[in-house]
C-alpha cells in the first residue's frame, strides 16, 4: 500500500535541512522542570497527609513517565525542525504527529521576527519568524543562534527587497 | 418626532455650493438625528428607577414615559449639536481630506487620498428620511483608517465623493471620466425572500423558533406566548434583518470597479476595486442546489476578518449559477470555474472525511489555484497564483495512516481559504514546489519592475 514515502514528501529540496540548535531543547526541557514542580510539591503534600504508600509510589511513578516521555518527545520535536533556503523560497519543517512544511517566496515576506524570552537569553537562541500577508503562514523557526539568525534575518530581508512587489 | 425644527436648513457654511477647500460642517439637521437613538433609554429610566420616585406624587406611567423621552432627546441633542459645532471636514492644499473635531480635545484626521481603498454613500433609515446620507472614507493602513461624514445632503454626498475620487486618480494616475455604472446583476426580492428562508441554517432556526413557541405555550398556556415570542422570534429576526440589509442588491461595473448597491430601510452603496481582489468562493447550500443558486464571497486586501460581520465579504448574495459566473468573471478575468482541470481526492479520503470526500478536489490552471469542499454546504474557492502568499502541506495521524496529505494556499485574512484536502501524498510535495513556482512567477508577470 505505502508506495510513496513521507520522508520524500518532507525532504530537503537538496541536501539536508539545516537543524535547530539542540540548546532549544535545553530551553523546552528546562520549561518543563519549571512546571514539573506543583506536581513534586503535590507528591510531598500527599505524602504529609498521610495516604497510603502505594498511592505516593504509584503517583510517583506516573509523574516520573510523564516526566521521561515529555522529556524525550521534547528532543523529538525540536529535531524535526528544519529549514532550507532556496533561491528564491524559504522552506521550514516541523513536526512529528502532524507534519508540516511551508514555503514562502521572498517576494512575499512582509517582514521577519526575531525573538527571545529569557530562558532562550540565557541559552543564547533566537526565534526567528516570517510574516507574509496572510495570517495562516506558519514559518516559524525557533532555536538559532544568535548569529545564525540575524545573518538569517539579513539574507532573507536582502532577498525579499530584491524580489518584492507589494501587496 | 420633534416640536422645535431648525429654521436655518439651508445651513450657512455648508450649502452644496461652498468650496471644498475651506473647512464646513455637516448638515445642521445631524444633532437632530443623532439624539434619536437616546430616546429609549430615557424613557426605560423614566419609569424604571425615576419613576419610581416620581410616581408617587400620582403622575401616569405615560406620561412620565413622555417626559422622559423629551428631556433625554433634548440632552442628548444639546451634546451632538455641540460636537457639531466643532466638527469640520475639508480638502487641504496636499488634495487630502481633513477632519477636525473634538470638544475639550481637538483632533485632526488627515486621510492620505493616494491610499483610497474606498467611499461609500450610505443613507440609514432615520437620515434618509430628512433626506441626508453618511459618506464613509476608508484608506490602506494599519489601525483605524476610516472616516464618517456624518450627515450631509445627498448632494453634498455626492460632491465629496466624486470630489475624493477625483482626488485620488489625481495622485495615483491619469484622471478618469466617471461614466453611468454598467448593470451586470441584480437579486430580485423574492428569490432572495426563498433563498434566505431555504439556507439550512434558517430551516433548522426556524423549526426550533417553532419548537420554542409550541413548548412554551403548552407549558405555561397563552400567556407564555409573550415570553415565546421573544425566544423564538429571534431567528425570524435574523432572517427579516437579512432580507432588509440585501434587499434590492445590484451589482454593476464602473471604472472604479464593481458598484454594489443594497439595502431596504439603509441604502449602501460600494465599490469593489478589481484589482484588490485576492479570492473568491462560490457557496451553494444544500437547499439551494435545486435551484443552481450560489452566493460569491470576497477576500479583499486590507479588509481583515471583521469585515464579514458586516457583510463586506458579500459580492451576490443570491444567483442563479451562470449569472454568478458572469460578475465573478469581472473580478477575475479569464477564469471559467466551470472548466476547471479538477483533481479528485482519492477514495481512501472516506476513511478521514466520510462525508465530503466525494466532492473534495483542487485544480490548478495556469491563472488559479482552486479548491472544492463540503457535502452539505458545497465550496468553490478560488485565488490567482499571484495571490498566494506562501504554501504548506501538512500530515496528520489519520492522513499518515492513509498516505494522504493536504495542501494550503496561504491567502490575506478572509473568507476565503484554499486547502486541498487529503490529497495523495506522492502528489502533495509536487503540487506545493509547483504552486510555489507559479506563486513566484505570477507576481514577477505583473509587476515587470
Amino acid at each position: 500500500m505505502r508506495g510513496y514515502d513521507v520522508e520524500a514528501a518532507f525532504a530537503a529540496p537538496q541536501g539536508s535541512w539545516t537543524p535547530v540548535s539542540p540548546r532549544l531543547a535545553t530551553a523546552r526541557r528546562s520549561l518543563l522542570l519549571i512546571a514539573i514542580v506543583p506536581l513534586a510539591i503535590g507528591g510531598v503534600v500527599l505524602g504529609f497527609v498521610g495516604l497510603a504508600t502505594v498511592w505516593i509510589v504509584l503517583y510517583a511513578v506516573v509523574a516520573l513517565a510523564v516526566l521521561v516521555w515529555a522529556w524525550w518527545i521534547i528532543g523529538r520535536r525540536v529535531g524535526s525542525f528544519g529549514y532550507a533556503e532556496r533561491a528564491d523560497d524559504l522552506l521550514v519543517v516541523s513536526g512529528i504527529l502532524v507534519r508540516r512544511l511551508v514555503i514562502v517566496p521572498y517576494g512575499r515576506m512582509q517582514l521577519v521576527d526575531l525573538r527571545a524570552g529569557p530562558i532562550d537569553r540565557s541559552l543564547g537562541i533566537t526565534t526567528v519568524q516570517l510574516h507574509t500577508a496572510a495570517a495562516t503562514t506558519d514559518a516559524t523557526i525557533p532555536g538559532l543562534l544568535p548569529d545564525e539568525a540575524a545573518a538569517l534575518r539579513d539574507r532573507l530581508a536582502a532577498r525579499g527587497e530584491e524580489r518584492s512587489a507589494g501587496l | 418626532m420633534s416640536d422645535f425644527v431648525p429654521s436655518d436648513d439651508s445651513g450657512a457654511p455648508a450649502g452644496p455650493t461652498a468650496p471644498l477647500d475651506r473647512p464646513q460642517r455637516t448638515a445642521p439637521l445631524t444633532p437632530l438625528l443623532q439624539g434619536a437613538p437616546a430616546i429609549p433609554f430615557f424613557v426605560i429610566f423614566a419609569i424604571g428607577p425615576a419613576g419610581s420616585l416620581v410616581g408617587d406624587r400620582g403622575l401616569p406611567v405615560v406620561v412620565v414615559g413622555v417626559l422622559g423621552a423629551l428631556l433625554g432627546y433634548v440632552i442628548a441633542t444639546a451634546f451632538a449639536w455641540i460636537t457639531w459645532l466643532k466638527r469640520t471636514y475639508y480638502f487641504d492644499a496636499e488634495g487630502d481630506l481633513r477632519v477636525d473635531s473634538g470638544v475639550l480635545q481637538r483632533s485632526s484626521r488627515r486621510l492620505q487620498l493616494s491610499r483610497l481603498q474606498s467611499v461609500d454613500v450610505v443613507a440609514p433609515f432615520l437620515p434618509r428620511l430628512a433626506g441626508l446620507v453618511e459618506v464613509r472614507v476608508e484608506v490602506a493602513g494599519a489601525g483605524d483608517s476610516r472616516v464618517v461624514l456624518r450627515y450631509v445632503t445627498v448632494a453634498e454626498g455626492d460632491r465629496v465623493r466624486r470630489e475624493i475620487l477625483a482626488k485620488s486618480t489625481e495622485a495615483t494616475g491619469p484622471q478618469q471620466e466617471e461614466s453611468p455604472p454598467n448593470f451586470l446583476a441584480g437579486v430580485p426580492s423574492g428569490r432572495l425572500l426563498a433563498g434566505l428562508l431555504l439556507r439550512s441554517v434558517t430551516v433548522v432556526l426556524l423549526a426550533s423558533s417553532v419548537f420554542f413557541i409550541a413548548i412554551t405555550v403548552l407549558t405555561q398556556g397563552p400567556v407564555g406566548l409573550v415570553f415565546a415570542v421573544a425566544t423564538g422570534g429571534l431567528p425570524i429576526l435574523i432572517v427579516v434583518g437579512e432580507f432588509f440589509r440585501y434587499h434590492g442588491f445590484t451589482v454593476a461595473r464602473s471604472v472604479e470597479g464593481l458598484r454594489l448597491t443594497f439595502g431596504l430601510l439603509s441604502t449602501q452603496r460600494r465599490t469593489v476595486p478589481a484589482d484588490r481582489v485576492h479570492a473568491v468562493a462560490l457557496v451553494a447550500p444544500l437547499l439551494w442546489r435545486r435551484r443552481d443558486w450560489v452566493r460569491v464571497q470576497l477576500t479583499i486586501a486590507g479588509l481583515g476578518t471583521e469585515s464579514a460581520k458586516a457583510g463586506r465579504d458579500v459580492l451576490l448574495p443570491i444567483a442563479p449559477r451562470d449569472e454568478a459566473l458572469r460578475v465573478v468573471a469581472e473580478v477575475l478575468p479569464g477564469v471559467d470555474l466551470d472548466a476547471l482541470p479538477w483533481v479528485s481526492a482519492p477514495a481512501r479520503s472516506r476513511w478521514r472525511s466520510p462525508i465530503q470526500w466525494r466532492f473534495l478536489a483542487y485544480a490548478v490552471t495556469g491563472q488559479v489555484v482552486a479548491a472544492r469542499t463540503g457535502r452539505i454546504t458545497r465550496r468553490i474557492q478560488v485565488a490567482p497564483h499571484a495571490r498566494v502568499q506562501s504554501v504548506r502541506v501538512s500530515q496528520g495521524p489519520w492522513e499518515r495512516r492513509l498516505d494522504l496529505a493536504s495542501v494550503h494556499a496561504d491567502l490575506a485574512p478572509g473568507p476565503v481559504e484554499v486547502i486541498a484536502h487529503h490529497i495523495d501524498l506522492a502528489a502533495a510535495r509536487p503540487l506545493a514546489d509547483h504552486e510555489a513556482d507559479l506563486a513566484r512567477d505570477a507576481r514577477v508577470r505583473d509587476h515587470p519592475t
